[in-house]
């Protein structure tokens, strides 16, 4: 199922084997550890990738699970505001499939944003009012107003964008990067997940394990969940009584007697196990460093907001996000629940704002500071977007919408992205795009890009099919996207 | 160490032999062609380029085949330097390698010689080329055509460990051990196999790769993921495999137990196979689209499992690489697509069609309490014939009084009422007066604090509460905005605790959710006020006359005060009796608690009713309304509805599990163009793929005839799948490689004659699976040892050859059940509900959605719980147990016949830091110390023993001894930290460092691989 990986397998199993034979096998364990250990801690991802010169060394992904409206946010449709409870033209429409949520509703009342838009920036970018951090970084961020999904309901939605599937099974966008890039760093995992807190609305959208999960690919590359909550990795803590000092001679026994073993056997897993041993011994350490936010000036701290010393908030997980890039994990994802507007927007909406706009604001402009931005890609947006029609009650103060597949908006930065741009653009409803839609998985055909792969070579023979993240469809990375190339 | 990987070298179980020996068509040239050619030259008729196709005979051999003047059409364009000529054409991405064009070059040399796709030709028992074993036999053909030697048969203890493992998934106990180790017979083999195959242990091995087949989860599996029960399934798979039964009728009981003649409630429940697949019921979804999906499932799971083919490939468009048309899939969809039930789960844990299996326990205690209830109802129909009574009298229905509130609980419990508690869950009910706050009405309000789930009961009380048609339960609340609840709940007892209503979040586990049992009235009351929380009868399913004789306050957290509770109602309440039938007509006719009928008949004069109204109103009245008789009848009635209460109770007891029924109707099938559930194409009959095998002539066009289909001896896959995913399963990797796939993109088998060999034979043992693994854990080429030589290691690295023994990681379950075996903590009890052994916190709320029921995580407490094995742990399939994961269990959202299998730091710290394992060290330890003697060298050499199934060797000895002094030395310092990690205040460093020392070998490399 996984030739290449076999191969890479036989080939580290023939080399141990080889060394042993030569009597290195049985040399000072001190000299086979850490240094010398095996492919599956520094494993360097498949042969011949990267498939070109990168632009990003790594990745961060800010998941906004629900559906962020799009009208609300970046959307801006001035027109809409004649139209307030106008119904929705059928030339608009056109007869396509609507949930049954609201399929059944009697009419379709247009339903203009009730948030004041204005232009930012040097690129003029506009930003609503819910949004006046992101607002001040119009001119690092692409804003992409014209993805488009066919998936209407939030589990098959969200299980596409990030797998690219709407049936579970498939690996995720993290698992493929680990699979075909390897991992950067000894002492971290390459694909790190965190689930922020919210505050919108209470009754969120689950979210699923599967969304970073390896799907057929080994479950080595699935995302490692970074908690707030009991141990940061789990069962990263010693057992109450155990000390560092205790568990290292502890492992150095192990190690001993695995080699004997090994000696013995000389099953080149046996290898890899002590190896596995010794960085779960340096995850140990690393970890609870690394999710020490006292290392951070107070400067840094300010400027991600108050929310930054809660854990488990998306402000915190953002500059956590910063501190695994910086330590070359390659792919961190964050997912914030809560943006499932269907009534409420009035009071919901403006709460999920505040838990992420000054955080995404500070990431970039941490990463920025740091000279991190040019070669990490930074990724905003959800599953799908929000109708131009109100599901429920329409009043001109409070409102809901439904979902709405057929165009929503995005924003990348960072490495290999044009900065200060809009790119595509939607009819007066947003409803329909009119000009350079992006499919989710040319989206993630990008994303792919910019980590120096071509998404159509990297796939894996699955039940008899080449399958890759981006579908069997042709599609390409979207090339109006791509800025200057940082890393050339 | 990036270097160590440079050395490229091809891996494939052929490359070391692809020493002289001419070409095979199959294993050498089809999947050459599959992979690179059939994308465009292949089966699927819509994307075939220059109308050429290399999947037949005639295509290929048309171009491969040398022309009068020796050239290749193939060769020419493979070799070709021009781009516009080259094939694969630079742009498919797939260039072929010089060794495949090598090959492709010998084939057309040696005349292109042609042959159907191995898989789809029936295979034959071809005579083993050497007598004894005939496992053996093609074994070591091949070893001796590689010029390689089998490896030595394994030491005894290594194949006892081995073979105890792959029969039963756990290790063998001290005395297997050492009873084996002294047999010296030479049956002493056969000894062990037959009794492992006997144990029921064996059937709980077996159905757990099973399972991973059927994608079985105890959640729906999308979006809120709530609870499915259909644990009946999983006995049902662990009983069939202990009483071996025949793999064609496991097959069929699974596919199609609902269409067996008189299908018994066990062939009912093996059809939850096709049932296991994901569902949901999210808003806003289309159930055309869910059910095409749900169907879909079904087919692909079936097509894997049964016949290794990727039929789901040809959903879309007609199949790549495998002769199976988009038509054949739409076709043999329609077998399946008439299920009577809806597509949707409703997020209920019963998800219809469904069978209720009542245990012989349930079965008893139900005969009886029905019994006891029919005497019962006999009294009272004895006891109305007793009473002398012959008034008539007849009321007109006055307009029913306006409805108000009746107050039951106001400042103090109602008289009669029988409080409980306190016990933990019930708490002393608590009147505080207005110098704790001021209470809505009267002097006092009733304070609750709980801590998750508590509250205040009263019971049993009489009088009761009657209610009429329409009316409404009411209680006001005032919630403690410092300390508000999380969850509100209401509770009524009729002749069950079987009516609740609930506000804000759904924590309290208790009754079926959605259901009367549990259902959510709205979100928390806003805090800091009284509140009037009500709800109608109808809404928990309370019916007008049932007297309600309970009430409870219930609370997930925080403070809340509660205040006069009662009913709005229009019946009289209180201890009514009637001297006169009169007065009770008059009192009746506009009282909605009373059925209609009698107000009816309450209404016609006397002359007009008929006798059977006359005695159903007579006998109505002296039941429920006459002074003289009330005594008798009310005792008799406390007694009928405590049983018919108690008879609700073992009823909701009943397992389900979830079974398939076919519709009267079957639904009518289309092809779907590119797949999508609304694009009906042609309509489709029920046929089977004439290029795999026709339905047969005499087979029911149903799910049976599919059944007889695949177990049809004709069938070309069905056995070698099976025989193949079970070798798998004791070496690790299957003889074909790729077992969910033997279609033309799959790996070709490395012992072809084996696999035809082991196939025709297990279905001439009449699919005897027992069987089947009695002859390979008994050759000798799974007696090997497993150490790596040189020579293997060069020509074999895979051991596809076969040239040592199996070793490989344990799986997730074996590793865990492992410890807790060893430590003695097992529990061993077969089936039953799954249980939830503890997890870190927080895992589940990070990713459920707010009103599942899988959304809060809590640990099951009890040995009998905790301590069970992996194989009944509860499966949450959007955030299943990190303790299998991590060891490469699949999360059971799909169907899985081949795990991977990995070697990661996060398997090290499970290892070493989960609870569970820790429990198991420290059991162990105080096992070893208890009985290995009271010497260090001792007590060590038994715990390596118990963990690692052999004796240590004097350098091992050394290496744990230096261990335990280590060890000790650092918790003689730390006495506190001893206490810690053995959990006991008077643990000694000695037990505390033999704990570390137990947990130090449950890591060993050879305790966690087979």
């Amino acid at each position: 199922m996984h030739p290449i990986h076999d191969a890479l397998s036989a080939m580290t199993r023939r080399t141990f084997f080889g060394r042993s034979a030569l009597g290195l096998g049985t040399a000072a364990l001190s000299s086979m550890l850490p240094s010398n250990a095996v492919a599956a801690e520094t494993m360097p991802g498949l042969p011949g990738l990267p498939h070109f010169a990168p632009k990003a060394k790594r990745a961060i992904y800010l998941f906004m699970n629900g559906g962020p409206s799009q009208i609300d946010l970046f959307d801006h449709k001035p027109k809409l505001v004649d139209q307030f409870d106008k119904d929705l033209p059928e030339s608009i429409r056109k007869g396509q499939r609507l949930t049954t949520m609201t399929s059944g509703q009697g009419r379709f009342p247009l339903t203009p944003s009730k948030y004041k838009f204005a232009q930012h920036g040097k690129s003029g970018a506009w930003v609503s009012e819910l949004m006046p951090w992101t607002a001040k970084i119009v001119d690092d961020i692409a804003i992409v107003r014209s993805v488009h999904t066919e998936a209407i309901n939030h589990d098959p939605a969200v299980t596409y964008i990030c797998t690219g599937n709407q049936i579970p099974g498939r690996p995720s966008l993290g698992a493929w990067l680990s699979y075909g890039l390897g991992t950067l760093n000894k002492n971290l995992p390459d694909f790190v997940v965190m689930t922020a807190s919210w505050t919108g609305r209470k009754e969120a959208q689950a979210i699923y394990n599967r969304l970073w999960g390896s799907g057929f690919l080994p479950s080595k590359h699935q995302g490692v969940a970074l908690r707030s909550q009991g141990d940061p990795v789990l069962f990263l803590s010693n057992p109450d009584g155990v000390s560092p000092d205790s568990r290292r001679k502890m492992l150095d026994s192990l190690a001993k007697l695995n080699q004997k073993h090994f000696d013995d056997v000389a099953d080149p897993e046996t290898q890899a196990r002590i190896a596995q041993y010794e960085m779960a011994f340096r995850m140990q350490t690393s970890v609870p460093s690394l999710v020490d936010l006292s290392q951070e000036t107070k400067a840094t701290l300010e400027m991600y907001g108050p929310d930054v010393q809660k854990p488990g908030t998306f402000a915190a997980s953002c500059l956590l996000a910063r501190r695994l890039v910086e330590r070359d994990v390659r792919f961190v994802q964050i997912f914030h629940r809560g943006w499932d507007q269907h009534a409420n927007i009035a009071s919901d909406l403006p709460n999920q704002c505040m838990d992420v706009d000054r955080a995404a604001y500070a990431l970039i402009s941490d990463l920025k500071q740091r000279d991190m931005l040019k070669d990490t890609l930074v990724v905003w947006g959800g599953e799908f977007g929000r109708t131009a029609y109100c599901q429920g009650k329409l009043t001109k103060e409070n409102y809901g919408r439904d979902h709405h597949p057929r165009c929503f908006t995005v924003w990348m930065a960072g490495a290999g992205i044009q900065p200060g741009i809009v790119y595509g653009e939607t009819d007066d409803f947003s409803y329909n795009i009119t000009k350079d839609p992006v499919h989710i998985h040319e989206l993630n055909a990008t994303i792919l890009h910019n980590l120096g792969i071509d998404h159509k070579r990297l796939s894996v023979k699955h039940q008899g099919l080449d399958a890759r993240l981006t579908g069997v469809e042709d599609c390409a990375a979207v090339k109006g996207l791509m800025g200057e190339h940082p890393l050339a | 160490m990036a270097c160590s990987l440079v050395v490229a070298s091809q891996a494939a179980p052929d490359a070391a032999s692809a020493v002289n020996r001419p070409v095979d068509f199959n294993r050498d040239i089809q999947p050459i062609l599959s992979d690179h050619c059939f994308a465009c030259h292949g089966p699927d008729e819509k994307h075939r380029k220059a109308k050429l196709r290399f999947d037949t005979q005639d295509g290929v051999v048309s171009v491969a085949k040398p022309d009068k003047d020796g050239k290749s059409e193939l060769l020419e364009r493979i070799l070709s330097t021009d781009a516009e000529e080259i094939m694969p054409p630079p742009k498919h991405n797939k260039p072929l390698s010089k060794e495949k064009i090598a090959t492709l070059k010998k084939w057309v040399a040696e005349g292109a010689k042609w042959s159907g796709h191995w898989s789809l030709i029936a295979p034959k028992k071809l005579a083993p080329p050497v007598a004894g074993n005939p496992i053996d036999a093609f074994i070591r053909d091949r070893l001796t055509r590689e010029a390689l030697k089998p490896s030595p048969e394994a030491e005894k203890a290594t194949w006892l460990r081995r073979v105890t493992f792959d029969l039963t998934g756990l290790p063998p106990s001290p005395s297997e051990l050492d009873a084996f180790v002294k047999d010296a017979s030479p049956k002493s083999h056969e000894t062990v196999v037959d009794r492992l195959l006997a144990s029921p242990r064996y059937g709980e091995n077996m159905a757990r790769f099973w399972l991973d087949a059927a994608r079985y989860g105890d959640t729906h599996g999308l979006h809120l993921d709530n609870y499915r029960e259909m644990w009946l399934y999983r006995e049902w798979a662990i009983a069939a495999f202990n009483r071996n039964l025949s793999y064609d009728q496991f097959l069929t009981e699974q596919i199609a137990g609902d269409l067996l003649p008189n299908p018994t409630v066990d062939q009912l429940v093996a059809t939850g196979f096709l049932r296991c697949h994901i569902t949901t019921s999210e808003g806003g979804v289309i159930e055309e689209e869910c059910y095409v999906r749900n169907v879909s499932d079904q087919v692909d799971t079936v097509g894997t499992v049964l016949f290794g083919l990727t039929i789901g490939c040809a959903k879309c468009h007609d199949h790549k690489y495998d002769p199976i048309s988009q038509k054949d899939y739409y076709s043999m969809f329609a077998f399946f697509n008439s299920i009577d039930g809806s597509a949707l789960d409703g997020n209920a844990a019963q998800h219809a069609p469904v069978i209720r299996k009542p245990s012989p326990e349930q079965t008893a205690k139900l005969d009886a309490a029905r019994a006891q209830l029919a005497t019962v109802k006999k009294q009272i129909a004895d006891e109305l014939t007793k009473v002398k009574f012959t008034e008539e009298a007849t009321a007109t229905e006055a307009k029913a009084a306006a409805k108000k509130d009746f107050v039951w609980i106001d400042d103090a419990l109602p008289k009669g009422a029988h409080a409980f508690g306190p016990d933990g869950l019930n708490l002393a009910w608590n009147f505080v007066d207005q110098s704790v706050l001021p209470p809505f009405s009267g002097e006092k309000s009733v304070q609750l604090t709980a801590k998750g789930f508590q509250q205040v009961v009263i019971q049993q009380s009489t009088p009761h509460l009657r209610v009429g048609a329409g009316d409404t339960l009411f209680a006001y609340v005032y919630l403690d905005p410092k300390n508000p609840p999380k969850e509100l709940m209401l509770q009524w007892h009729t002749n069950a605790w079987s009516h609740r209503g609930f506000w804000g979040e759904n924590r309290i586990d208790a009754g079926m959710d959605r259901s009367n049992e549990r259902r959510q009235i709205g979100e928390l009351p806003a805090l800091g006020k009284w509140v009037r929380l009500e709800v109608p009868i109808a809404t928990v399913g309370i019916k007008p006359g049932t007297p309600i004789t309970g009430w409870a306050f219930t609370q997930f957290d925080g403070t809340a005060y509660w205040d006069k509770a009662g009913v709005e109602t229009s019946t009289p309440q209180g201890d009514t009796r009637f001297a006169t039938l009169a007065e009770w007509a008059k009192a009746s006719a506009a009282d909605t608690a009373v059925p209609q009928a009698i107000r009816d008949i309450i209404k016609l004069e006397p002359a007009k009713r008929s006798d059977a109204q006359k005695k159903e109103f007579r006998e109505y009245f002296i039941e429920y309304g006459y002074a003289q008789t009330r005594d008798v009848f009310d005792a008799l009635h406390k007694h009928r509805d405590e049983l018919s209460g108690n008879i609700v109770k073992i009823e909701s007891e009943i397992p389900a599990s979830y079974i398939f029924k076919e519709k009267a109707t079957p639904r009518p099938a289309f092809v779907l163009k590119r797949g999508e559930y609304d694009q009906h194409g042609d309509t489709v009959t029920r046929e089977l793929p004439k290029a795999i095998l026709g339905l047969p002539t005499d087979a029911p066009k149903n799910r049976l005839g599919f059944a007889q289909w695949v177990t049809d001896p004709r069938h070309p896959l069905t056995s070698r799948v099976a025989v193949n995913r079970i070798w798998q399963q004791l070496f690790g990797t299957g003889l074909v490689k790729s077992s969910d796939d033997f279609g033309t993109q799959g790996e070709p088998s490395s012992h072809p004659e084996l696999l035809d060999w082991l196939a025709v034979d297990y279905r001439e043992s009449g699919w005897d699976t027992k069987k089947l693994i009695r002859q390979i854990v008994l050759s000798a080429t799974y007696r090997q040892s497993a150490k790596w030589t040189p020579e293997n290691a060069a020509i074999d690295p895979q051991n596809r050859l076969l040239s040592r023994g199996p070793r490989f990681r344990l799986d997730a379950e074996m590793v865990r059940d492992q410890a807790l075996f060893t430590s003695g903590l097992l529990v061993e009890k077969i089936g039953g509900p799954s249980v939830k052994p503890p997890q870190p916190a927080g895992l589940w709320e990070a990713v459920g959605y707010s009103g599942s029921n899988t959304v809060h995580f809590r640990a099951d407490t009890g040995a009998e719980k905790v301590y069970r094995r992996s194989l009944y742990t509860f499966w949450k399939r959007t955030s299943p147990p990190p303790q299998m994961t991590a060891l490469d269990a699949p999360s059971r959202e799909a169907c899985t016949v081949r795990r991977e299998r990995t070697n990661t730091p996060l398997q090290a710290l499970l290892l070493m830091n989960d609870t569970q394992f820790v429990e198991a060290a420290r059991a162990t330890a105080n096992r070893v110390v208890k009985e290995g003697g009271t010497r260090v060298s001792g007590r060590v050499s038994y715990l390596f023993q118990l963990i690692v199934c052999r004796p240590a060797n004097v350098d091992e000895q050394k290496l744990l001894v230096d261990a335990y002094a280590e060890q000790l030395s650092y918790f003689r310092a730390n006495p506190t930290a001893a206490q810690k990690l053995a959990n006991a205040k008077d643990a000694t460093p000695e037990l505390a460092a033999m704990v570390m020392l137990a947990s130090l070998a449950f890591n060993l490399d050879e305790t966690v691989t087979k």
